[in-house]
């Protein structure tokens, strides 16, 4: 049976070399960089997620390999042997968190051993390994000394305090530590009490994870090449599970025999079958016969299939729909992504309605399959905001207009939002001129003033024509556009 | 079938957009969202395509749920394979057709769409079509000589086509009414100045 994860405590084990950090260092550091790679590489072969925490130590959870390499001890054993043969000696400390694990891995030491608080703790022959075994973090920690915090400053005060070992700082209520020496004082309370500040950050490894296929002959004919991508996925998703990740998303690529590429994302999130990516890759080859670029077919076949993963990210299950977020249904996914592969993945949106003072942000655009957010904060009070009615034509870019007065006059707007005469006529474009027969405005909007780039200043009207319809429009720089259409 | 606003069921033979049927409006407008937002608000996917510049916000007001539409705003020269695969999982399509789809063309996506069971609204030209719907009048309140705000429109909107819609039907309504929704207009609302030289009647919609 899987143990808690919330009744036991971690298991981190730390691996120090001592000529690549501290004081002994003995290589320079760009050269101490480059062999640590090499450790970290070496130790990335017993388990996959490892954290450098410094140049020259590394640390990373050891209860899943200890289980597999058969006990802390022989892990560790092998990591030590494994980093000896890059030319570097090694210490390994393993204990109930990542301080104590660090300040064991300091601890060991073939030279000048210290003896493990507890008796039965047990120290390696060699002296290299220190394990403190669960639930001896803490006395092994009561023991140091507080001249093992990185903080000297504070440590120097809590000795001349009458506090010579973490164990003393433990004792004290944390309330007391925190008032008298504020977070930094909190943050070492924890660490003597054996609570680690923050969890490992592993990130994984960044192994090429892709898979591809090359066709020789060049295969002019879809169906094999599906056919293909379905052993693909196969080989894509076991490389991604034996190292227990999965992607968010994975690319195709397809190259053809005359170099033309075509590149798509989709949506994985570790749901898709080999089979559905295999789908994928042929919506993605119909939707390349569909719209051909420039009318042309691709000649010569396909030459490249090519599976990349893409956002690789831990397997830990996958997240249904939140609450409120309608459930795509297999049968709309299907045409949405079909509809992608024609056109791109950028092509097929989904509408979030947001905040905004200007009615083309009121609404942002999300491509299918992405995460739906409104750009601008629904909640927000938003001053400016034009009331009543909404318009139902928002043009995505303003129209060239001009308004004018009855002499035919170009209306226009001082700074202070003086109008220079009533505005009777609009032009669109090259539509016809319309007559307006009421208007309201100007409504001033300086938007982002503190920001050059996106600092915004105009004058907004509301006009109704002869035709029956209204406009939005707006005075930019003594220019007459129109946002939006009413009808 | 599916349902319509009920404002807009008495334009509507048996009251809906049936399954299978083409509605066509000639110019893209609030009308057109109208006629979707029955059926989504009452849980049809509904797929926008060819209208990069249809206003949601007013579509919401209506009762068009944003849940549940897709956008395709360029669907470009491959536009009758998306409204295609878009009829698979949508049941209601608005389309403006970048340009005339010829005949044959037509008669193929009206293939698709019986067998999928979907409406297709088109926002544009479909001669075809079982049902024409149109704005013949329209007019915004609550604006004056430089001051208010664009309230309500009150549209007068004229329905006609084959078969059992071959009556012509004219109904004033509220598009939208001050809610943003959509409303029959009391005969009292009604703007009954035509007489000024300014207001006439037009035909785009």
């Amino acid at each position: 049976m899987r143990p808690n994860a919330d009744s036991e405590p971690q298991r981190i084990m730390v691996v120090r070399c001592p000529p690549l950090c501290g004081p002994d260092a003995s290589l320079a550091e760009p050269q101490a960089a480059r062999l640590f790679e090499r450790v970290i590489g070496a130790v990335t072969g017993f388990c996959p997620s490892v954290e450098a925490t410094e140049l020259g130590v590394c640390a990373f959870g050891a209860r899943g390999p200890a289980r597999y390499f058969g006990g802390e001890g022989v892990l560790a054993s092998k990591i030590i042997a494994a980093v000896a043969e890059l030319g570097v000696e090694s210490r390994v400390g393993v204990a109930d968190g990542l301080f104590a694990a660090l300040l064991a891995a300091r601890r060991a030491d073939p030279v000048d051993p210290v003896d493990p608080v507890d008796p039965a703790g047990p120290a390696d022959s060699a002296g290299a390994i220190l394990v403190i075994p669960p639930g001896g973090t803490a006395g092994f920690l009561a023991a140091q000394p507080v001249s093992v915090l990185a903080d000297q400053d504070l440590a120097g005060l809590l000795k001349r305090l009458g506090l010579g070992t973490l164990g003393d700082l433990a004792a004290l209520p944390a309330s007391d530590v925190a008032s008298r020496f504020g977070d930094a004082g909190e943050a070492v309370h924890r660490l003597a009490r054996g609570l680690d500040l923050r969890p490992l950050a592993a990130h994984p490894p960044a192994h090429d994870l892709s898979v591809a296929r090359e066709f020789d002959p060049p295969e002019p004919l879809a169906e094999p090449v599906v056919f293909a991508a379905k052993t693909l996925a196969e080989q894509l998703h076991a490389g991604l599970a034996a190292r227990g990740l999965t992607c968010v998303r994975v690319q195709v690529r397809v190259t053809w025999a005359d170099g033309e590429e075509s590149s798509r994302l989709w949506r994985h999130d570790g749901l898709l079958t080999a089979g559905g990516v295999a789908d994928r890759v042929r919506w993605q080859l119909d939707g390349r016969r569909a719209a051909p670029p420039d009318g042309q077919h691709a000649q010569g076949g396909i030459g490249m299939l090519r599976l990349v993963p893409d956002q690789v990210v831990r397997a830990t299950g996958h997240q249904l729909a939140l609450w409120g977020e309608a459930v795509v249904s297999d049968r709309v996914a299907r045409a949405a992504m079909r509809v992608q592969a024609m056109l791109g993945h950028e092509a097929v949106l989904r509408p979030v309605t947001g905040g905004g003072r200007n009615v083309s942000e009121q609404v942002s655009h999300v491509p299918f399959g992405e995460k739906r957010e409104p750009r601008l904060a629904v909640g927000a009070p938003w001053p400016g905001r034009i009331a009543g009615a909404a318009p139902g034509v928002v043009y995505p870019a303003a129209r060239e207009a001009e308004v004018t007065d009855d002499a035919g006059r170009l209306v226009t707007v001082t700074g202070r939002c003086v109008l220079s005469a009533a505005p009777a006529r609009l032009v669109i474009g090259r539509e016809p001129p319309r007559r307006i027969t009421a208007w309201a405005g100007p409504w001033p909007l300086s938007e982002r003033w503190w920001d050059a780039a996106a600092a915004r200043r105009r004058a907004r009207f509301q006009l109704a024509t002869d035709d029956g319809r209204a406009w939005l429009a707006v005075v930019r720089d003594s220019r007459w556009l129109i946002e939006a259409g009413y009808w | 079938m599916l349902p319509a606003l009920p404002a807009l069921r008495d334009l509507l033979p048996r009251g809906g957009l049936a399954r299978g049927s083409v509605l066509a409006v000639p110019e893209f407008g609030l009308l057109c969202l109208a006629l979707a937002a029955g059926a989504s608000a009452a849980g049809a996917w509904c797929g926008i395509a060819g209208v990069p510049e249809a206003g949601l916000a007013a579509a919401v007001g209506t009762g068009l749920d944003v849940e549940r539409t897709l956008l395709v705003p360029d669907p470009g020269p491959a536009w009758p394979q998306v409204v295609a695969s878009l009829l698979d999982g949508c049941e209601l399509v608005l389309l403006r057709p970048p340009v005339t789809a010829p005949v044959l063309l037509r008669r193929r996506l009206e293939a698709v769409l019986r067998r999928a069971g979907g409406v297709l609204l088109v926002a544009g030209d479909w001669p075809g079509a079982q049902v024409h719907l149109r704005v013949i009048t329209q007019r915004w309140t609550g604006l004056g000589d430089g001051h208010g705000r664009v309230r309500a429109c009150c549209a007068e909107v004229t329905a006609d086509g084959r078969g059992e819609a071959s009556l012509t039907r004219t109904r004033w309504l509220w598009l939208p009414a001050e809610d943003g929704g959509v409303a029959v207009a009391d005969p009292v609302d009604i703007p009954v100045t035509r007489t000024p030289p300014g207001l006439r009647a037009v035909s785009a919609g």
